[in-house]
């Protein structure tokens, strides 16, 4: 059985692109959906093209690199399976291959958690809007992965900025 | 894209609006609320429910009962029933959708009703009461649950803030701005007998509050409450027959959507909320602008929520919403007042219904504050704690229904015609 943080993670039968779509995470590769016609990249997993309606695609992996687009912290989880890992990010990733494609803006965006290298939620004062990151991939069981994303070592490429907080976040 | 004016411009009126309490404890089901609420809304209307052809339609999550059963409590026969899914932006939608119905023929009039038990039920902003341990993390028929529930994204407003920080980042815009939202309409609130929350609070208060997701505190947020409440829509002409003061319809916007709306994130801009494709629709085809709107109504399940908004209909420009705000203009008194009943962030949640029928009631003169005399109609336009929240003169109203960043919907009524 497939989980995560406790609790059963279900992708019917009938729903074979989520299945690849977690599979690919499985063998190391952030991937997805390639138009079999013309070639666009769409995320999330969608049925069918919305660049040309082609039902068709191949996974295409990507590098896993991007940069922090948006985001925010959750204090509270109101999932009791997030209860372990509050405080928690939730980003916006921007991720390089698509970036301004098919037009100006229009990228690829994902949302994942910034965690550290063991797993755990990352300190949200490290995180900012500009920071690069780099995907990694958590485990489920039954041949399957979640990609998350770790802060990266490469320096941002614009300045950075961080919301807005009012001292330290209640407990 | 070049719209003309709606053929079916002021052919129709909301002609009654009803509603239950607002609590924290109905202690009753949706479906006795909702026959309380259109009821209520039948009476205001004085329409002779006997020699009146009746279609309905409502709104919910599967967290309400449904149409038929609640007129067959009021003993009413319908000819014509359609029951939606939706939440926000429901309200302006199905009132376009009802005039298109009794247009069609089929029905004389139209009950759009809400019926929610917002608190003691399923709520919105929390875990259902009575649930115990954590939910599978699962897709159901596609759905992006994998790209968004199993990060953690678990409410409305963790879902939105992805583009509110955005719009901070990009804008400059404040949590002190913001707070200036929640200010306002417990300002309103504090003239509305009927508002949950009815203490006025200041900028300080909200940025005091408790983060409920970081950067956006637990006062950013609206009420959650247990309510029913009911609109009712016939043709201008049945309408100048009946008790209330003509409140017509001069256009709607349906829930228009940006290009991608299930994961709306992913596209850009996404700091422009939905509005940007309603509003070209609303405005043209009522046939009025923005210079001849009295009282907006823009939905504020968040505070971000008006502000992006009045942005995207074109209030303000876009970026400029945290000025727009905070500068007295959408206060009682200001050049356009948003939200005069508290709306949701304190009058309650109503998945927009209320801001409807208080805008309904700005026309008719009649808003239910602390005038004494207020049922005819006589205001004193004191809008300190518990006085008055008549705007004076207000001709022309707008609504601007929220869905998510990327849905919007849009309702414009006057009392001219
Ligand atoms: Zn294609």
């Amino acid at each position: 059985m497939a989980e995560y943080l406790g609790a059963q993670v279900i992708v019917p039968p009938n729903d074979p692109a989520h299945r690849e779509y977690l599979e690919e995470a499985a063998h190391g590769r952030l991937s997805v959906q390639r138009c079999g016609n013309c070639r666009h990249l769409r995320y999330p997993v969608r049925t069918a093209c919305p660049e040309c309606r082609s039902f068709e695609y191949e996974w295409q992996p990507l590098t896993g690199k991007g940069t922090v687009y948006s985001y925010y912290v959750v204090p509270h989880p109101i999932n009791p399976a997030f209860r372990e890992v509050v405080p928690y990010v939730v980003a916006l990733i921007e991720l390089d291959e698509a970036r301004d494609t098919p037009q100006p803006g229009r990228a690829l965006r994902v949302v994942a958690n910034i965690v550290r290298e063991d797993g755990q939620s990352e300190n949200a004062d490290r995180v900012a809007i500009g920071q690069r990151v780099d995907v990694t991939f958590v485990h489920l069981g039954d041949g399957w992965a979640l990609p998350q994303f770790r802060l990266s070592d490469e320096s941002p490429e614009h300045e950075t900025w961080q919301i807005p907080t009012r001292g330290p976040a209640p407990a | 894209m070049a719209r003309g004016q709606s053929a079916l411009r002021g052919k129709y009126a909301i002609v009654g609006v009803g509603e239950t309490d607002y609590s924290r404890n109905s202690g009753r089901t949706t479906r006795a609320m909702a026959a309380e609420a259109i009821n209520n809304a039948l009476d205001d209307s004085g329409i002779d429910i006997a020699n009146t052809s009746f279609g309905i339609t409502s709104y919910s999550g599967n967290d309400a009962t449904g149409s038929a059963a609640v007129m067959s409590d009021l003993g009413i026969r319908l000819d014509y029933e359609v029951d939606t899914m939706g939440g926000g932006s429901s309200t302006e939608t199905l009132i376009g959708l009802s005039m298109g119905v009794i247009e069609a023929g089929l029905c004389d009039a139209m009950v759009i009703h809400r019926t929610m038990n917002g608190y003691t039920g399923r709520r919105i902003g929390g875990t259902p009461i009575g649930a115990s341990g954590p939910p599978p993390f699962a897709t159901n028929h596609g759905d992006h649950n994998l790209h968004s529930g199993i990060y953690g994204v678990g409410s409305a407003l963790q879902s939105f803030s992805l583009a509110f920080v955005r719009h901070m980042y990009e804008f400059g815009t404040t949590p002190e701005q913001l707070a200036h939202v929640k200010m306002v309409h417990s300002k309103h609130a504090s003239n509305n007998p009927k508002a949950y929350y009815k203490e006025r609070v200041t900028v300080e208060d909200v940025l005091n509050s408790r983060y409920v997701v970081e950067p956006f505190h637990l006062l950013d947020c609206c009420v959650e409450t247990d309510n029913a409440t009911a609109i009712i829509v016939t043709s201008i002409e049945r309408a100048r027959d009946l008790r209330q003061p003509v409140t017509a319809i001069l256009g709607t916007g349906g829930r228009a959507h940006k290009a991608a709306v299930d994961y709306a994130w992913g596209h850009a801009p996404i700091t422009h909320q939905g509005g940007i494709h309603t509003r070209d629709i609303v405005f043209s085809n009522a046939g009025v602008g923005h210079e001849d709107i009295d009282v907006t109504g823009a939905y504020d399940a968040f505070t971000f929520t008006t502000l992006m908004q009045l942005e995207a209909y074109g209030f303000c420009e876009i970026g400029e919403g945290g000025d727009y705000v905070s500068s007295g203009a959408i206060e009682l008194g200001g050049r356009r007042p948003n939200n005069t009943s508290g709306g949701h962030l304190c009058e309650a949640y109503t998945h927009g219904m209320n801001m409807v029928i208080e805008n309904v009631r700005q026309l008719r003169g009649t808003v239910d504050d602390y005038c004494s005399d207020w049922k005819a109609g006589v205001h004193i336009y004191d809008y300190s704690e518990r006085r008055c929240r008549q705007v004076r003169d207000a001709q022309v109203t707008m609504n601007l229904g929220w869905a998510q960043p990327a849905t919007s919907s849009a309702l414009i009524m006057t009392n001219q015609l």
